[in-house]
């Protein structure tokens, strides 16, 4: 009796040409972008969509082109931050375009295609289970944005992921070697804890890890013109001290009341250069391009 | 997943599959030697899990099969879970894949307040049709908005273009 192996295609669907389908849109789609780089941490709240978005700030003055997609389609903040909230999305010959902040970064976010009262909700067959399908339904929904909208050209394409080990793991295999990760972490323990975890699934993937920034590494006070703390953790990256990580730190950068507004309200970082903030995240892009190359 | 005619030992062929009923689909092979047929019935969750790959079971339409798993749609040669899928603008849950009409807080197709219709030439409706369904709704409404404070009421290919260098893409 014929085995599985002995059997050429499956019969009619061709289930697993779809998906080599799939993925060859994907490459494709890809072809024009330089460098994939993947802003992960693991943890949440470490500040991972406010460096994406600065760091492309501070990669697009240097006159790269940048593109960013939200990967978190749970919690998607790029739309607001970014200021596209409100974009349409427009079809070209072949694929969407994508909208652009004022400084020239083109965005993908869910944000802009769900409003903020509603949480995103898949049609699904298999009701109140979702544990047992939700994880491929998205990556199936990233290969699509992957493959349908149009990336062009580009220095880089920054992914900002959602937080979880396991997910920054799950990214790097979907996504593929050619993706590099940078790891976001703030001065604190707990932080340190979760971003180390990350850390060690990672270094079992393929994919370069280029380093870390330590986020939050104290505050601006506008009033003192000075950097005061704002965690008491066990390192301090800006001091000189080890994070135990392991891989390189590319910068600390403190937090800046007037930053946050600034996401807040989707405007560009272009207005905050001469700050200690603005000089921190360029030393971080400085870093990043070098790591790159 | 394969199936094999064991008296024939023969590969058997897909010949149809049925729009889903409660989470499951019905779909019958024949084996191409004796002519037997076997339904595969999937639940739910076998349903949901094909269907999370982004995937379409039925007969490649490319070869002429007979079989189909939905007929006259233009999303059935995409998605075998046509019968899932409401009509663009109904109310539903959200559909990653298939799409969510447009939040009418943000203004949708064919709502209150859209005084004067506006009408797409097959040009521009060949485009729309080729982006993911999921942006569709809102890629309408925000292109025929911007139709509209021009004073046009057709969106043509030369307004999609005018739309992509207005937003800056």
């Amino acid at each position: 009796m014929k085995s599985y192996h002995d059997i050429v295609g499956d019969g009619g669907s061709r289930i697993l040409e779809q998906v080599a389908e799939q993925r060859t849109r994907i490459t494709d789609g890809l072809a024009g972008v330089r460098h994939l780089v993947a802003v992960g941490s693991g943890k949440g709240g470490v500040g991972k969509s406010t460096m994406t978005l600065h760091l492309a700030g501070a990669l697009r003055a240097r006159g790269l082109r940048i593109a960013i997609l939200d990967a978190d389609f749970n919690g998607p903040s790029q739309a607001r931050m970014a200021g596209v909230q409100g974009a349409t999305f427009v079809p070209g010959s072949h694929k969407v375009s994508l909208p652009r902040t004022s400084n020239g970064i083109a965005v993908f976010s869910m944000g802009s295609v769900i409003p903020e009262s509603e949480s995103l909700e898949f049609e699904s067959a298999a009701e109140g289970e979702s544990h047992t399908w939700r994880a491929t339904r998205e990556f199936s929904l990233l290969g699509e944005i992957l493959g349908s909208f149009e990336w062009g050209a580009l220095d880089l394409l920054m992914f900002d992921l959602p937080p979880g080990a396991e997910r920054t793991v799950q990214y790097a295999d979907f996504l593929g070697p050619r993706t590099s990760f940078l790891l976001v972490t703030i001065p604190s323990e707990v932080a340190r804890g979760v971003v180390a975890r990350s850390v060690a699934a990672l270094s079992k993937a393929p994919n370069r890890l280029l380093g870390y920034v330590e986020n939050m590494s104290g505050y601006y006070c506008r009033d003192c013109n000075a950097i005061k703390p704002l965690f008491s953790g066990p390192f301090d990256a800006a001091e000189g001290s080890t994070s135990g990580l392991g891989i390189p730190c590319l910068g600390t950068v403190p937090f800046d009341p007037e930053l946050a507004r600034h996401c807040d309200r989707g405007f560009p970082l272009a207005e905050l250069p001469d700050t200690p903030v603005g000089r921190a995240l360029d030393h971080v892009a400085q870093q990043l391009l070098e790591s790159l190359t | 997943m394969k199936f094999l005619c064991v008296p024939c030992d023969s590969p058997m062929k897909l010949q149809t599959v049925a729009p889903p009923e409660r989470g499951s689909l019905s779909i019958v092979y024949s084996c191409p030697e004796c002519g037997y047929e076997i339904a595969m019935l999937t639940n739910a969750y076998e349903t949901q899990v094909v269907q999370s790959l982004g995937v379409r079971i039925g007969p490649d339409m490319g070869e002429g099969a007979s079989a189909s798993l939905a007929e006259g749609s233009a999303e059935a040669g995409k998605c075998p879970f046509t019968a899932m899928i409401p009509t663009e603008g109904e109310a539903r849950p959200f559909d990653s894949a298939q799409g969510r009409p447009f939040d009418s807080a943000q203004g949708g197709p064919g709502q209150a307040g859209d005084p004067i219709a506006v009408r797409w030439t097959a040009a521009a409706e060949a485009r729309l049709a080729n982006i993911p369904s999921f942006v569709r709704p809102m890629a309408r409404t925000g292109i025929e908005r911007f139709a509209r404070e021009r004073g046009l009421f057709e969106v043509d290919e030369k307004i999609l273009e005018a739309a992509r260098e207005f937003f800056g893409m």
